[in-house]
């Protein structure tokens, strides 16, 4: 967690960063991966710690050696690789997903990096029978400006469910 | 109406009557006749290292606290105030010297035993209204451990869990015990999935045939070398006690001193861990990777508890790492399962390969592994089949490797070091044995 105020909603900091994270969740819908590596650092860190339900006072909520991603940009790489071959079952025929981006806060930290705090809803509804799965999570994203705009350093997912109730993570959040 | 003995009588000769894996009144007799007298998986030790320290975990819909009390046993109870019926611990995990009932605050030490009850004089007149001594959360019936792995079942009169283990203790060791200080758990992630839970572990249990097709992005993309129908026909398949598995056929080693050793550094076991590898497997289990060239893969240890040890490249340069996964088809219901998947490492191995390890896994199985996404694709495919009025009228071809008169295609490998019996090439001789396990529980009275 970042210390001090978020940025006023009219900092253009804050604006381009909102930009950055809606911008980023249609290419994801659009399942335009190879444009998302694109706003990828290439040494960004993409995790998503497992949560547990523990009791108020235990001093965690999620467990420390457990992701359920936990990714460098080869492992990210190989992700969207797989999806663009003629194999990947699992997503052919593909999801139909919306990410929901929302309760976006901006921090300028004391390096000058913006890091950013969102809320996502991730709608994903799969063939004509299933139920169609909610995913709801918060983000906190570290972003880097570079002369090609703002950049994606590292992401932290928090999940939360324990239990998550979609068959797989071939989505990104 | 079922007709169960008819149900087992096609599941015995190799045709699955298709409604079995979305039929409530199946589910109904798997509860009954099966978990109600199983060997369930519960939690791993490691999970739970010092006194106070608990987890949380499900037979179907019992939930058990699997806790180490105050002088370090492993103590499993059932999580059920014995006043009310109130869950006495909410949480899934953390560490707790008693457990309080939210509702009338009767609390138990983390042994199960009752510590106190409020207003015991008053409300009860003391001991002659409800004596104290000897009360106790309702433990387990039948509790042991193997490897740390500890297992419950509900059935009092269990056989001891080294004789139910069998011959599959042998290859149990490949997973959980690969030196004296055995494996440590991590996780597990948890999610659910719109599946039965018997296909998992049919799956694990000898399904090499999927591999090559399922899993062709993997080989697509230069994740893994090995699932190519190619390599995965030549790797054997072994069924012993109550689990099966799967191997890879590994290269030939360079000669008989060096085998051993040879082979562990072809699937990515760094140097440093070899020989603790080799003082803690037997000769035999040495031989099974040396002399007959077989690496255990995917294996399932009836009913629900699976494992699965694969080696891909984890980085651009090449870097093969070996992972091993400890998973359990938790039912939910005849439609639906939890999956809980563990990450499991040798407690002693160096941090650099623990993670490279935990990389190796989290890029294959789990929820987000690029194996297990793809499997599960089709379980839930094949449940959602399963369920309607058609499926009653498909019985499902089980019977790969064998002729019309049911007898093995092919004769056993003789050259194969491990217990039990083993084939090379594809056959579905680890599904059948596992369904052969599952209808003798369906044959017996329900408990």
């Amino acid at each position: 967690m970042s210390a001090g105020r978020p940025l006023p909603y009219g900092d253009p900091d804050h604006l381009a960063a909102h930009q950055f994270l809606v911008e980023e969740a249609a290419l994801l819908d659009a399942a335009d991966y190879t444009g998302w590596l694109d706003l990828l650092c290439e040494d960004i860190r993409y995790v998503m710690p497992v949560r547990v339900t523990t009791a108020r006072g235990a001093g965690f909520d999620s467990l420390a050696d457990m992701g359920h991603f936990d990714e460098d940009m080869y492992a990210l790489r190989k992700r969207v690789e797989r999806l663009a071959t003629d194999h990947a079952w699992t997503e052919d025929p593909p999801s139909r997903t919306r990410h929901f981006v929302t309760n976006v806060r901006t921090f300028r930290e004391a390096s000058g990096e913006l890091q950013v705090q969102s809320g996502l809803l991730l709608f994903r509804s799969r063939g004509d029978t299933r139920e169609a799965d909610l995913i709801s999570a918060g983000r906190t994203d570290l972003l880097h400006a570079t002369p090609d705009g703002l950049r994606l350093a590292r992401r932290e997912i928090t999940v939360d469910e324990s239990v998550l109730r979609t068959q797989n993570l071939a989505v990104f959040l | 109406m079922l007709d169960l003995a008819s149900v087992l009588g096609d599941v015995r000769r190799g045709m699955i009557p298709a409604h079995v894996y979305a039929d409530p009144e199946i589910f109904a007799a798997e509860r009954d006749r099966l978990f109600a007298r199983s060997w369930v998986f519960v939690a791993h030790e490691s999970e739970i290292p010092d006194p106070g320290d608990y987890v949380v975990r499900r037979v179907l819909a019992d939930s058990f606290i699997v806790a180490r009390d105050e002088t370090g046993v492993v103590r499993v109870m059932f999580n059920m105030c014995l006043h009310r019926g109130m869950q006495v611990c909410r949480a899934e995990m953390g560490n707790a010297s008693h457990f309080r009932c939210p509702y009338h605050a009767w609390t138990y030490r983390n042994d199960g035993r009752l510590a106190g009850l409020p207003f015991h004089e008053e409300a009860y007149g003391g001991e002659d209204g409800f004596a104290r001594a000897g009360q106790s959360l309702l433990p387990a019936p039948s509790m042991d451990i193997h490897n740390g792995l500890i297992f419950i079942s509900l059935d009092p009169g269990a056989a001891t869990l080294r004789d139910y283990l069998g011959d599959f203790a042998f290859y149990l060791d490949f997973y959980t015990r690969q030196s004296q200080a055995g494996v440590e758990l991590r996780g597990p992630q948890r999610w659910r999935v719109k599946a039965n839970w018997k296909i998992g572990a049919e799956n694990f249990a000898g399904d090499s045939y999927h591999t090559p097709h399922t899993h062709a992005s993997v080989v697509d993309i230069g994740l893994f070398r090995e699932p190519k129908a190619s390599k995965r026909i030549q790797g054997a398949l072994y069924q012993a006690g109550p689990g099966a598995g799967t191997t890879y056929k590994l290269p030939p080693a360079g000669n008989k001193h060096s085998g051993f050793a040879d082979q562990l550094r072809y699937v990515g076991y760094p140097d440093a861990m070899i020989p603790a590898m080799a003082a803690a497997w037997s000769d035999r289990q040495r031989a099974l990777v040396a002399e007959s060239g077989f690496m255990p893969s995917a294996a399932t240890l009836f009913p629900n508890l699976s494992f699965v040890h694969n080696w891909p490249q984890i980085d651009a340069a090449g870097t093969v790492a070996p992972f091993i996964s400890v998973r359990q088809w938790q039912p939910v219901s005849e439609r639906e399962t939890e999956v809980l998947s563990w990450f499991a490492v040798d407690a002693a191995a160096p941090e650099d390969f623990k993670r490279k390890s935990y990389q190796a896994y989290l890029m294959c199985f789990g929820i987000s592994g690029m194996f297990e996404q793809d499997d599960v694709e089709n379980w839930v495919s094949i449940t959602d089949m399963a369920a309607g009025s058609m499926a009653r009228r498909l019985t499902l071809n089980s019977r790969m490797g064998l002729t019309s008169e049911g007898k093995p295609l092919k004769p056993p490998l003789a050259s194969f070091a491990g217990p039990g019996v083993a084939y090379q090439g594809f056959g579905e001789y680890g599904q059948r044995h596992w369904l052969g396990l599952w209808s003798d529980c369906l044959a017996e009275d329900a408990r």
